[in-house]
């Protein structure tokens, strides 16, 4: 059993979940039962394998579980993957895995170009650690709900607004619901992010005042990015609740989402490719550093 | 086996005779009876809608189904009609085409509204009317229960019953759902006592609309309205203030002019604080003023907008037939397989019956020669001799089931009788 889970890869699940994406592509031309079954087989074997590749890199990794790049990218994949399969079973008319799946399946890849290495960590600061990393994957995993619901929110206004009866097979939900997760999915990312990053102020506060890891210079590029999408989603949340009471707040809201996923995802790309000091390992002694060349870092959560 | 279908529909039969051919309930149970004494040992169904009237029947080879003329002939006695009249208009299939055409009619293809799911119970019904009159039998049991299938497979494999094609349905189903979660916490307004307002109505109330309020002119008319719907009456006059608090809009008004102008809802839209309104204007001419749809929040449908729909939706059902189609063929070709198979029946119980007869001959004649022999000697012997038969005809009643598939097995069954000298 050991080695059977040991040899499921990122591979493995990404791909179970590209073939649910592509039976979801299919709705509209394949009615089917067995295309659902296929679709809810492959989600949910791909969700399966996803979650006994956590779970044996959590039990087997030698550092805190779960504390790389690559692990936070993944646990967002599985929590929107895990979300997408309930709302598949629990609304089997609504193609919700059409515009989740791909989510996943980004953030899949993007964990394959993040760093495997975990977070360097002291038993002092593990805590504040932990929860600056919960609150950023929460931030991210409410920006990205809003966007799928945003998204939903326009095709289905459009649709409204032509006066055209909705394709078979592919009935979005109402206006009403989806206009409910964009309304509250601002406030929740505004206050996650923003919890996630004055947490993480409080964990490079107390490296630099005990010298116990390495600290993140203030003017660091991942403290002005985070800073930039804590006060890019705290005004998104202000305007959405500004419109809240006017006919356009619900339009507002959905573009709003899409705008905060793309400040996220830019960010989240900046945070892969560019160079930073958060994450790296404590500085070596001269005589390790002459002993081994020096690498740049790579940061990858928001 | 025989099949034999007389009957006549919304195509071929003119409403008013139409109207004289209906069975009731119970009329159909007292043309069943009439049914058994008149053709006694042939099964008959009755199958009596709206649209529809038709008499299936299915006999076997020593007693075939009645000739159609007879049906004819049947079904103006039991409705005191002339079966002259009835003659021209009604329609008669035999055999397969009769399955066919059964198949076809539950699945909704044969429907005035193409798709449309009630005929399937009437299908059901009728069913259920022959067995409680004891005219049912295994040949029409197999062929309605083949019918129950292609329809259900017709329903979950092709999109054909899923599109909704009246212009209430639409504009509920496809349009009011599409804005609105939930209709329980909804204020619904109804302008005007149209036609079309109750049947909206219905839909609403069905979608779970409870909070509903009507609005007309004369106020007599719209308590009235009001208390037949179990809605609340409001007052016209106050019709703005009606539309700040509404959610949904049915308007069936028969005013030349709209009742609701750009003017009035400009008034209205500010004190609405941004919630969304969906306007149903099943009126003609309109009652909102159109330029109205164009505002933020406001989802305007006219009746033009919600027949398009309609149409659309048609079109999308049209599309269907095809494989519509092709499930109802292969399921013909099922149950006509199964069908010819069963008629061989006869023959292959002979044939059994022949070889055992020869085989229990033998071995008593053996067991007499060997009389030593232990019991379980002879039941190893009786078994080799019963599995070496079985065996044996194994090859040819393949070859009769794989025949039964294109049709009755005819030339094989005659060989086999020929043969082995069975007699009929």
């Amino acid at each position: 059993m050991a080695e059977f889970v040991a040899g499921i890869s990122v591979v493995c699940f990404a791909a179970s979940y590209a073939v649910a994406l592509a039976c979801e592509a299919l709705r509209p031309a394949l009615r089917s039962g067995v295309r659902g079954i296929a679709m809810l087989g492959f989600a949910a074997a791909g969700l399966l394998a996803h979650t006994l590749f956590l779970v044996w890199r959590a039990a087997t990794e030698p550092s805190i579980p779960l504390s790389s790049p690559f692990d936070w990218y993944l646990l967002a994949a599985w929590l929107l993957a895990a979300g997408s399969l309930w709302l598949t079973i629990t609304q089997p008319r609504t193609p919700v895995g059409l515009f989740v799946l791909p989510v996943v399946l980004m953030l899949v890849g993007a964990a394959q170009l993040s760093s495997r290495q975990p977070f360097p960590q002291s038993p002092a600061t593990q805590i504040w650690g932990a929860i600056h990393g919960m609150f950023n994957l929460a931030a991210s995993v409410a920006v990205l709900l809003g966007a799928v619901a945003g998204g939903m929110w326009l095709i289905q206004a459009g649709r409204l607004a032509r006066k055209r009866a909705p394709v078979q097979g592919f009935r979005m939900p109402s206006l009403e619901r989806l206009a409910h997760v964009t309304s509250r999915t601002p406030g929740i990312a505004a206050w996650t992010a923003a919890a996630g990053f004055v947490s993480g102020i409080v964990l490079n506060a107390v490296n630099r005042q005990r010298g116990l890891l390495e600290t993140v210079p203030w003017n660091d590029p991942v403290v002005v990015r985070m800073a930039a999408v804590v006060v890019w989603l705290v005004t998104a949340d202000a305007l959405v609740h500004a419109a809240r009471r006017r006919a356009e707040g619900p339009r507002a809201a959905a573009w709003l989402a899409l705008a905060s996923a793309a400040v996220l995802s830019a960010s989240m790309l900046w945070g892969v490719f560019g160079a930073t000091r958060h994450g790296m390992p404590p500085p070596a002694s001269p005589a390790a550093a002459s002993s081994g060349p020096a690498t740049a870092g790579h940061e990858d959560s928001p | 086996m025989t099949l034999a279908l007389v009957g006549g529909t919304h195509r071929t039969v003119p409403l008013d005779l139409r109207e004289r051919l209906a069975f009731s309930a119970e009329q159909t149970a007292d043309a069943l009876a009439r049914f058994r004494d008149r053709f006694p040992g042939r099964e008959g169904v009755l199958l009596s809608t709206c649209n529809r009237v038709e008499l299936y029947a299915a006999g076997a080879p020593d007693a075939p189904a009645p000739d159609a003329a007879d049906i004819v002939a049947f079904l103006a006695e039991c409705r005191g009609l002339d079966a002259t009249q009835l003659e021209p208009v009604l329609s008669r299939e035999r055999d397969e085409a009769v399955v066919r055409h059964l198949f076809a009619v539950a699945a909704g293809l044969d429907s005035m509204v193409l798709g449309e799911p009630q005929i399937l119970a009437q299908v059901k019904q009728a069913w259920t009317l022959a067995q409680e009159n004891r005219t049912a039998g295994p040949v029409t049991g197999g062929m309605f229960q083949g019918a129950l299938r292609a329809a259900k497979r017709v329903a979950t494999e092709t999109g054909l019953g899923r599109q909704r094609v009246s212009i209430p349905s639409v504009a509920v189903a496809d349009f009011a759902s599409g804005v609105f979660e939930r209709f329980d916490d909804k204020r619904v307004l109804l302008i005007g006592a149209g036609k079309m307002a109750a049947e909206t109505l219905r839909y609403l109330r069905e979608a779970g609309a409870r909070d509903v309020t009507i609005v007309n002119r004369t106020a007599g008319r719209a308590v009235e309205l009001a208390a037949r719907l179990g809605a609340r009456p409001g007052r016209f006059d106050r019709l703005a203030a009606e539309l700040v608090t509404a959610d949904l809009v049915v308007s069936t008004t028969g005013a030349s002019d709209p009742v609701v102008t750009l003017d009035l809802f400009a008034a209205v839209e500010t004190r609405r604080e941004g919630r969304p309104l969906v306007v149903l204007d099943l009126a003609v001419p309109r009652d909102f003023d159109p330029r109205i749809g164009t505002r933020s929040g406001v989802w305007l449908y006219s009746v033009d907008d919600l027949a398009a729909a309609c149409d659309a939706n048609r079109r999308s059902r049209q599309r269907e037939m095809p494989a519509a189609l092709a499930i109802v063929d292969e399921e013909t070709r099922r149950f006509m397989g199964d069908l010819h198979h069963r008629s061989t029946a006869p023959v292959i119980e002979r044939l059994r019956a022949g070889w055992s007869e020869t085989g229990d001959a033998e071995l008593e004649r053996l067991f007499r020669r060997l009389p030593h022999l232990a019991d379980a000697d002879r039941d190893e012997i009786r078994q080799a001799f019963d599995r070496y038969a079985a065996k044996l005809l194994h090859p040819p009643l393949v070859s009769l089931r794989d025949e039964s598939r294109s049709g009755s097995p005819h030339g094989l069954l005659d060989a086999l009788k020929r043969l082995f000298d069975l007699d009929d």
